[in-house]
């Protein structure tokens, strides 16, 4: 799994929306597409313990990824079902298409680790995956070990990738940018939170996500190396030690589900990615007439009432 | 000819609350990210994708606010002054 990427991928999607769609997606939508798999998924993987009983998943990497489990969350099927959902509910196209961008870009991050994700789920139950880090959930190390193995390996280099992504194209975090193209995408949730704070808590809330991507980044990697003393293969460590080569940490025990050969899986990605673009491009016209025939509905059904 | 310039109002004043400067915004900016890191690595229920980005609001607009509450200033986001003629 991948961790402050996830945060960072939100920025990364807005700063390079399709030149049409510049100003007119919902922020929120990509933020929510880009979260809602592992809100599904991720609470049972380290599950919780209660009177000395843990309750959760018996092979969290099963529940997370795997089918039968929960992997089904983390499958671009489900994000079209989900962007149907939307669709059919609001028919509001920043959303809709806001909500795909997000969530095709955390599915298609996920694929890094060992565990991968099911790409072409339902034709296919096997996971795709790159084993650029070891996934590392698991019932007796919980969410602890988790990140000691993610910000030890190459998923810390992960982050980093997608936080100088963002820097990058740091306009996406300046006020203008906030003011010119995320405000006037989603007008309605931004006047509704400006009830309650000034332009400069607005801000703060949307620079939010980025802020903790960050910190939890440099938070976890600083408890990972400095604060920790771990015990492996009985030796008592001054920190997790770092492995930055594929597939590592070499301390963690590899699992894995069954897969498709790690060769395929990033042009397959790639092609996906692609095609999840195309699809929001295509889309994005045809869900014009739709947009306006909402509002028009809307503003008739509140003129009557 | 050039668009003539408003004079800024006294600060202050119930009708212009403090603002902080972009220093001072720049300050708590930093300081949230400073006192968010170092709280966490020793606390890590707060590195919950909830209370990460409310950390940073309470930071950087509840903390002005506090103090624009303590001068008797309004706390609450102000309708544009036409808006409030009408």
């Amino acid at each position: 799994m991948s961790w402050a990427a996830h945060q960072f991928e939100v920025y990364a999607v807005e700063a390079h929306l399709p030149k049409k769609m510049v100003g007119q997606i919902s922020w929120f939508a990509i933020f929510f597409g880009d979260f809602t798999p592992d809100f599904l998924a991720k609470f049972w993987v380290y599950g919780f313990n209660y009177h000395g009983h843990h309750y959760g998943a018996s092979k969290p990497y099963q529940w997370h990824r795997g089918w039968p489990g929960m992997g089904i969350s983390h499958t671009l099927f489900f994000g079209a079902l989900c962007c149907l959902g939307i669709w059919a509910w609001k028919h509001n196209r920043a959303w809709t298409i806001g909500f795909l961008l997000g969530f095709g870009a955390h599915v298609i991050t996920d694929v890094n680790d060992s565990i991968g994700t099911m790409l072409l789920f339902p034709f296919s139950t096997l996971n795709w995956s790159l084993h650029t880090w070891a996934y590392a959930a698991t019932i007796k190390g919980g969410k602890y070990l988790d990140a000691a193995a993610y910000f030890s390996s190459l998923g810390f280099m992960m982050d980093l990738f997608w936080f100088f992504v963002v820097l990058g194209s740091w306009k996406v975090l300046t006020r203008e940018f906030w003011r010119t193209k995320v405000v006037p995408a989603d007008p309605h949730v931004w006047s509704w939170l400006g009830r309650w704070l000034d332009e400069r808590g607005l801000l703060a809330l949307y620079r939010g996500v980025f802020f903790y991507g960050v910190c939890r980044m440099i938070a976890w990697t600083t408890w990972a190396h400095l604060v920790a003393r771990p015990v492996i293969n009985g030796v008592r460590h001054n920190g997790y030690p770092w492995d930055l080569s594929w597939t590592g940490p070499w301390w963690v025990q590899h699992v894995t589900l069954p897969q498709v050969t790690p060769w395929v899986v990033l042009p397959t990605a790639l092609i996906l990615l692609a095609v999840v673009y195309w699809v929001a491009n295509a889309l994005w016209e045809r869900m014009e007439s739709g947009s306006i025939r909402a509002i028009a509905w809307r503003n008739v059904r509140r003129k009557t009432t | 000819m050039s668009e003539p310039s408003r004079p800024a109002p006294p600060s202050g004043t119930p009708s212009n609350p403090w603002v902080p400067s972009k220093h001072v915004e720049f300050l708590l900016y930093a300081t949230a990210a400073i006192s968010y890191v170092g709280l966490s690595i020793y606390n890590k229920w707060l590195l919950d994708w909830i209370v990460g980005p409310f950390w940073l609001v309470a930071w950087v607009w509840g903390l002005p606010a506090l103090v624009r509450l303590v001068r008797h200033q309004p706390v609450r986001p102000r309708r544009n002054p036409l808006e409030q003629a009408e």
